[in-house]
């Protein structure tokens, strides 16, 4: 499961930090190295966001556990790749470090997006803050009321959307392709806040979206979430059937599966913080070490649940392999992904 | 808690000792960071949200609302006292306001811009108040083809916008348009005249191009022309002649209240629509100024009118941005998607919750912009005097200050060298406008309002199908734009057979 709750963390933190004990040398090399420096944070996107804020609310705990001083750096530029490039190409002392929108730069470099100079696989990961547990929502006056309302329509659904190959429209085009949904993508948007107001207004139906910016809505009455992508189930979506469950009655269940299954690896990359390649082994592991300690802070937590904001840590070491999973896919499915990342499908 | 009650409990808070002292210094903070050409209401409160952590709920509120309410008031001052807009939404009392300065009326000019800004935004704030008990509807009224028939409508104002000629105003608004396509289309992700560089990919920021149109321009013409730049008035004002002008333009703001209350009402519903933004209201505002002015030849010559329109409508326009904010917690602007994640800090929820069970935030709101605009406007008239005196500094000496201002107010938006060249080249082609006679407040319209036109014309398409024109209020509002275009050729036709 890849929604790791507190348990995981804990149990996680302890072993990261007797990893941290049985290799002392080491560890006060880096932590000697770190004292009284200053790590550059690059944010990719503008001050204001989910990234920036997430970004604002660990700093001074990874401040904190290095010892160095944490300067947030917002770089916004080409729907975050511009920041993600720089952190990838920044010089590998370990002093720059930054946090990426990992599922929209997986999609990116498989689509071969001009300008994507980096290898997800490439970067050290620290780990992840969280991942979005992905939803789809239709808004109350739409009439709709469950998935199978939605699929029963005889009527062509508009789904609102962001850009071409942005999330929001990869999730409906990959699910509506497995599930034969009659459905029609209005891509455009500025943003979800602007779909949400269309759903509103009743111009579009639905949209898909993270659990974090849909919370909200769902609990004041606005929409209705009526499918998620946690495989199992997940406590915030308690009662209502996840891609998996629909997979299952799908044509070709195993088809169906697989598909979700790399939609699933694509987005359980979500936000972690990376370092670029070539930082020194000691240094990678004093930093991982320094976020899991900051993840596990229960200040930090605290802070964190009463902003409403979702923690899904994973470890540095998790999130390699979470990045090679989300990019090692068969041809037929990377195929399919490329094309509706590209807005052929 | 009902509204009357919500309304007792945000004032006594706003004004109680534990949250005024915070409103205080935020609104001084946004007035200062206003004053500096290039740093807006959103830099200003960027900086303010690190500061919020510690914060009780109504005192973070009171802090980054204060300093992002009083933003427009200190770029007021650079715009009439150094022909430079401090912020985007000043541009419009670049019309006026620097000739006022011109004839010796700076004081004038600056008391009635600070008293506008102070009575648009109050009007602004009572129209969010009075909206409350229907905020959510009044926020849904505006889809896409309502919102592509008012940015059209805000376009056509650009014909009554300068002294320039008509044909010539047009042309800038669609060169305004054509340089808003610059960047990767959101719609079809295509990239459009980026000629390879992945920088114009992002396409061009506003605060670069405002500061190179305006600013940098006016640097090259002083530069060119030499003197200084209050041009006929050499001595600097007395502080006694400043401070009996400032009073008598504030009072100017008062008498010309009907002005006041129609400009902030443009002001308030732009700044409902999402994506419009707060310049373009300025400069309708002083398109509707000009147009139901008895002396249009004056204006664009130092008419006061021209910068009470304005100022009235920039501040006026915030409690319009408060609502879709407030109502559904969706930013219409970069500088709400802000006051939105400040208040994720505090851990307020906006929307029903907020609406139902937290109207005295909403009021503290309202009451935070008020107070802060009245200390914006008390705190301004100080900084009236030792500004004034800068402007008849020789041009030799202001230009390269001015400009190592200006460059950096370029670079800091978004950290980007890229912007200051961005800057320096719009810097020579409002220059080369100016001289030419062409109107730069029509480019800059175009500019700003060819995202929301084209958005909107396909979100309207898809959604509604070819004929989304034919509903009742996209058509009414059409009606609306061909009978002010059709009565401006009208009158143009008629001045010229008189003339």
């Amino acid at each position: 499961m890849r929604r790791t709750f507190l348990k995981g963390l804990a149990a996680t933190a302890v072993a990261a930090a007797s990893f941290g004990l049985a290799t002392p040398a080491v560890a006060q090399d880096a932590m000697s190295f770190y004292e009284g420096k200053a790590i550059k944070f690059i944010v990719p996107y503008k001050p204001g966001g989910g990234y920036d804020e997430y970004a604002r609310l660990i700093a001074p705990f990874l401040e904190k556990y290095t010892g160095a001083r944490v300067d947030i750096d917002n770089m916004p530029g080409s729907g975050g790749l511009k920041g993600a490039v720089e952190i990838f190409k920044a010089p590998a002392d370990g002093l720059t470090i930054g946090i990426i929108n990992g599922s929209a730069m997986v999609t990116n470099e498989l689509a071969e997006i001009e300008g994507a100079e980096y290898k997800v696989a490439d970067y050290n990961f620290l780990g992840r803050i969280v991942a979005d547990l992905r939803v789809f929502v239709v808004a109350s006056n739409s009439g709709l009321n469950s998935i199978e309302d939605v699929l029963a329509s005889d009527n062509e659904l508009l789904i609102g959307a962001t850009g071409l190959g942005g999330s929001t429209y990869v999730d409906a085009v990959i699910t509506a392709d497995a599930f034969g949904i009659n459905q029609k993508v209005v891509h455009g948007f500025n943003s979800s806040g602007d779909i949400r107001q269309a759903m509103a207004r009743g111009d579009v139906a639905g949209m898909w979206g993270s659990y974090g910016s849909a919370r909200k809505g769902h609990e004041a009455g606005d929409h209705k979430i009526i499918l998620h992508s946690a495989k199992g189930g997940a406590p915030e979506v308690e009662g209502i059937p996840s891609v998996y469950d629909l997979a299952a009655g799908a044509a070709d269940p195993a088809k169906a599966e697989s598909v979700m299954a790399s939609w699933d690896a694509l987005s359980a990359v979500g936000r972690p913080i990376a370092a670029p390649p070539g930082v020194p082994e000691d240094r990678v592991a004093f930093l991982r070490k320094a976020f899991d300690q900051a993840m596990a802070d229960p200040e930090f937590v605290e802070i964190a649940a009463q902003g409403k904001r979702d923690l899904a840590y994973a470890s540095g070491e998790d999130m390699n392999a979470i990045a090679k999973a989300a990019t090692d896919l068969t041809d037929e499915i990377r195929a399919k992904f490329v094309a509706a990342i590209r807005g052929e499908i | 808690m009902t509204i009357i009650e919500g309304m007792m409990s945000g004032f006594v808070q706003s004004t109680s000792l534990t949250v005024f002292p915070y409103l205080f210094i935020g609104s001084l903070f946004g007035l200062i960071i206003g004053v500096i050409p290039g740093l807006s209401g959103h830099f200003a409160m960027a900086m303010a949200v690190t500061f919020l952590y510690t914060m009780e709920p109504a005192t973070g509120i009171a802090f980054i609302l204060g300093a992002h309410a009083t933003v427009a008031q200190g770029g007021g001052l650079t715009a009439i006292l150094f022909s430079t807009p401090g912020t985007g939404q000043n541009a419009a009392t670049l019309l006026d306001g620097p000739p006022m300065r011109d004839k010796g009326q700076a004081g004038v000019a600056v008391g009635a811009a600070m008293a506008s800004c102070f009575l648009g935004a109050t009007f602004g704030a009572i129209v969010l108040a009075l909206l409350i008990p229907v905020l959510r509807d009044v926020v849904l009224f505006f889809g896409p083809p309502e919102i592509f028939v008012l940015a059209f409508l805000a376009l056509t104002f650009v014909a009554v916008l300068g002294k320039e000629d008509m044909t010539r105003s047009l042309i800038a608004a669609l060169l305004g348009l054509l340089l808003a396509m610059i960047g990767v289309d959101n719609v079809t992700n295509t990239e459009r005249f980026t000629m390879g560089s992945d920088r114009l990919a992002d396409g061009l920021s506003l605060v670069p191009v405002i500061l190179g149109l305006f600013a940098v321009a006016e640097m090259i013409d002083l530069w060119v022309r030499g003197g200084s730049l209050a041009k006929d008035a050499p001595t600097a004002l007395s502080a006694k002649e400043t401070q009996r002008q400032i009073f008598y333009g504030i009072g100017l703001a008062f008498k010309k209240w009907w002005l006041v209350m129609r400009c902030s009402a443009i002001g308030t519903t732009m700044g409902l629509i999402p994506g419009l933004g707060s310049a373009p209201a300025a400069f309708v505002a002083y398109g509707h100024a000009k147009q139901t002015a008895k002396d249009k030849e004056s204006f664009g010559k130092g008419n006061v009118e021209g910068v009470i329109g304005a100022e009235a409508a920039n501040d006026a326009v915030e409690g319009g941005a408060l609502a879709s904010t407030i109502a559904f917690g969706i930013p219409g602007s970069s500088s709400m998607a802000i006051l939105l994640s400040g208040l994720f800090i505090l851990g307020l929820e906006t929307g029903p919750q907020m609406l139902n069970n937290n109207v005295d935030i909403i009021f503290i709101m309202i009451f935070t912009i008020i107070i802060g605009n009245l200390i914006g406007t008390v705190f301004g008239m100080f900084l009236v005097n030792p500004l004034s005196r800068a402007t008849s500094i020789r041009a030799e000496i202001m230009v390269p200050i001015l400009m190592a201002i200006i460059v950096t107010g370029a670079y800091a938006g978004d950290r980007s060298l890229f912007d200051i060249g961005v800057a320096l080249v719009f810097g020579v082609i409002g220059y080369i406008m100016k001289v030419l006679n062409y109107s730069r407040a029509a480019l800059l319209i175009g500019f700003v309002l060819g995202f929301a036109v084209e958005k909107n014309l396909y979100l309207a398409l898809l959604i509604d199908g070819p004929f989304f024109m034919a509903e009742p209020i996209p058509a009414g509002l059409s009606a609306v734009t061909a009978l002010f275009l059709g009565w401006n050729v009208w009158t143009i036709y008629r001045d010229r057979k008189k003339g």
